[in-house]
């Protein structure tokens, strides 16, 4: 069902009754969730929460919760819807005959079928016209069907929708706005969104950013130092650099790692080089960055930005934005989603319950529980180590392979850190990073423009492996994957044992003995 | 008595807030309270506030001592005297915690506020302890102690009492002929 106004159709409908609200496990869908548990306590809406990680998860929590509740909200980034955010289903789900699309393709589906009720007294000419009409029209559906079903893409962040709820109802805290930017930035951080909608998205927030902070700061009632302060930043692309040593944030870093190459002697040499033309000496930029001489840190930006310039890097800042609470505390979003990925796919040995780690993440994004958020800055600071090192050993021994149509790579068993790539997001962020290296590191031309796709195992006992795959990395890319439909295509045509449960329908589970067969089906496919 | 207890009797006080709802005339056990309008200011009790500020109801305003010249005068004549200056309110200690932990951004000059009353509460308490102290050591019969809030006489109560019993128990037992069973209590 789509829902034209937010507030009548949705929030309205929703205000008295009781929810279950199932949410998707990633970082967009959990600020999702904490602007709507905000809204809710406000209200004193009743609700239950249910985290879900897949097709299979919320069919059964449905089943669960069937009997209680009439009305679900189904949260997670939007994959492939191309206007509208919330899915929102009801308990006597009608089939949509009519065309799921979006409005235009919508009225182009009824429209013909609408003409054909008209018909309906009428001589037998008219009934086969009719039936060639419905027949074009059943044609036509088909095509925008798998026109739509094709390409699986992400629309709006669905935390930035549901703030936008909160404005209209004139319920927006800094708390929601700050979830709001958090969500933006995931899908930036994972690369779901295209640079231009980032930057149009951020120009949206920002209007409200200047309308939170101009309504409270004021010369002679200034705030008090606990209040929370959103800022614009305009800062740089390192990872986690406030809370970590600059040294180690350029290392880990995709874009600086592979814009340097530093996986090879020669990369190594540059970064030192890049350090020394800057004159920041050694010894600065290697211990923590709060402990970091001030006069050095002052001008940082600036002078991170010129050097950079002369070694290729284009974009080392980006526009993103931080907050401030407390004397000590400021972050910047990326700070967060990298806390927070961390912490929802710990592999750490006691904590392997999928929802126990979703109420962590959860829990790390509110200001309160400043404890659970550094912790997970440091598992993400191990994440991204582990990234850096793996990139750097494909890369050396080589084992990317170019099947054709794309290039393939496979994580054997005893690589280490393996256990952190057998959860998706961390797999995709691998796969990403992967390939840019590969783009930076090989000669042949025509691999530039391939796309990447990646196994690693998943589960040993059960012998599954995990799959993901990305398109090909572009300046101007609308980030279109395809391959959820290959996927489908080719375990059908090799009757793979494979498990599309993933909302993400480019990241599927297969059993391992089925690799090679759905490998060579995928690329007879895709040539 | 607990301080949780003061606390609560605290949250009877009423402090000026502004709803951003509107509703009709409640008539509650304690009183009545106004019918709310949105933008017009309203006195309510403060756990009413303060409920209403944590579901974004309402606006709070501070109250009128609640002011950073205002309390600044205070604590320098709370220095400057010996015995004990009228308290800005009967409950300044906890209404000023309980404002500024939930709705401090209503309140301009949160964190001076919070070090002037801060200071204006040691001073109290210092003064308190100097007098409890000679109170006991002279063995004084009454005293008597104006301007005191309920918070501060709850710090003190139970050292105070608990003090004049053991020095009660000390005093019979150096009186002659004093029977022998005392000793027993320690």
């Amino acid at each position: 069902m789509f829902i034209a106004d937010i507030k009548k159709d949705f929030y309205d409908v929703v205000a008295n009754q009781r929810v279950a609200l199932l949410v998707a496990a990633d970082i967009d869908g959990l600020c999702a969730c904490k602007i709507l548990q905000a809204l809710f306590h406000c209200d004193q809406i009743q609700y239950t929460l249910v985290p879900v990680t897949g097709w299979q998860d919320l069919s059964t929590a449905f089943l669960e919760h069937k009997e209680q509740i009439k009305l679900l909200i189904k949260e997670d980034d939007d994959l492939g819807v191309p206007t509208y955010d919330d899915i929102f289903r009801d308990e006597d789900e009608e089939g949509e005959e009519e065309g799921e699309g979006s409005g235009n393709e919508s009225d182009e589906g009824s429209e013909p079928s609408g003409k054909r009720r008209r018909f309906d007294e009428g001589a037998i000419e008219r009934r086969i016209e009719r039936q060639r009409t419905k027949r074009q029209w059943e044609a036509r559906r088909r095509e925008i069907l798998f026109d739509y079903e094709q390409y699986e893409y992400h629309g709006t962040s669905a935390a930035m929708m549901f703030f936008e709820l909160a404005w209209v109802l004139t319920k927006d805290t800094k708390d929601m706005l700050w979830w709001s930017i958090i969500g933006l930035t995931d899908q930036w951080v994972h690369d779901k969104i295209p640079h231009m909608k980032y930057v149009s998205d951020i120009a949206t927030v920002q209007r409200h950013v200047s309308r939170h902070n101009h309504r409270n700061e004021d010369e002679e009632n200034s705030l008090s130092i606990d209040c929370m302060r959103i800022s614009f930043e305009y800062d740089l692309r390192l990872a986690l650099y406030h809370h970590w040593s600059l040294y180690e944030s350029i290392c880990n870093s995709y874009y600086t790692a592979c814009s340097f190459k530093l996986w090879t002697l020669k990369g190594q040499k540059k970064l030192q080089e890049f350090l020394a033309d800057m004159g920041l000496p050694l010894r600065q930029v290697k211990q923590k960055f709060k402990s970091m001489d001030i006069t050095i840190k002052e001008n940082l930006r600036d002078v991170i930005e010129e050097s950079s310039n002369k070694y290729g890097m284009k974009d080392i800042r980006i526009q993103t934005f931080g907050v401030h609470f407390g004397f000590k505390n400021s972050f910047l979003a990326s700070d967060m989603v990298h806390a927070a990925a961390a912490l929802l796919e710990s592999t750490e040995r006691d904590e392997n319950d999928p929802t126990d780690n979703f109420i962590k993440a959860l829990d790390s994004l509110s200001r309160s529980n400043l404890d659970r958020l550094l912790s997970g800055i440091d598992l993400a600071k191990k994440k991204l180590i582990a990234i850096q090192q793996t990139v750097a050993s494909c890369i050396c021994t080589n084992i990317i392979l170019s099947q054709g149509p794309f290039l393939y790579c496979y994580l054997m068993e005893g690589t280490p850190d393996v256990k952190l790539f057998s959860k998706p997001l961390a797999l995709t962020m691998l796969c990403k990073y992967l390939l840019k290296a590969f783009i930076h590191s090989t000669r042949n031309k025509r691999c530039k423009l391939l796309p990447l796709i990646m196994a690693a195992p998943k589960d040993v006992e059960k012998g599954t492996v995990i799959v993901v795959g990305i398109p090909p990395d572009s300046e101007t890319s609308d980030k279109k994957n395809f391959f959820g439909r290959a996927f489908e295509k080719a375990a059908e045509s090799t009757s793979s044992r494979t498990l599309h449960d993933h909302f993400d329908t480019s990241i599927i589970e297969l059993k391992s003995e089925d690799r090679s067969k759905f490998l060579d089906a995928l690329i007879t496919l895709l040539s | 008595m607990d301080p949780s207890e003061v606390e609560f009797l605290a949250e009877k006080e009423f402090v000026k807030i502004i709803p951003n709802f509107s509703l009709d005339k409640i008539y509650l056990i304690g009183g009545d309270l106004g019918p709310f309008n949105p933008g017009l200011s309203v006195d309510v009790p403060v756990w009413l506030a303060l409920n209403l500020k944590q579901r974004q109801k309402c606006r709070i305003l501070p109250p009128e001592w609640m002011d950073v010249e205002k309390l600044e005068e205070m604590r320098e004549l709370e220095r400057k005297e010996d015995a004990f200056t009228p308290a800005p309110s009967p409950y300044y200690m906890e209404l000023t915690k309980l404002l500024l932990n939930h709705a401090s951004d209503n309140i301009p000059k949160a964190d001076e506020i919070r070090t002037l009353v801060k200071d204006i509460w040691d001073t109290r308490v210092a003064k308190l302890r100097l007098s409890a102290d000679s109170f006991i050591r002279q063995q004084e019969a009454h005293a008597q102690l104006d301007n005191l809030t309920l918070m501060e006489i709850n710090t003190i109560r139970e050292f105070l009492l608990d003090s004049l019993n053991c020095m009660y128990k000390l005093r019979s037992n150096l009186q002659p002929g004093a029977t022998k069973g005392q000793f027993g209590d320690y």
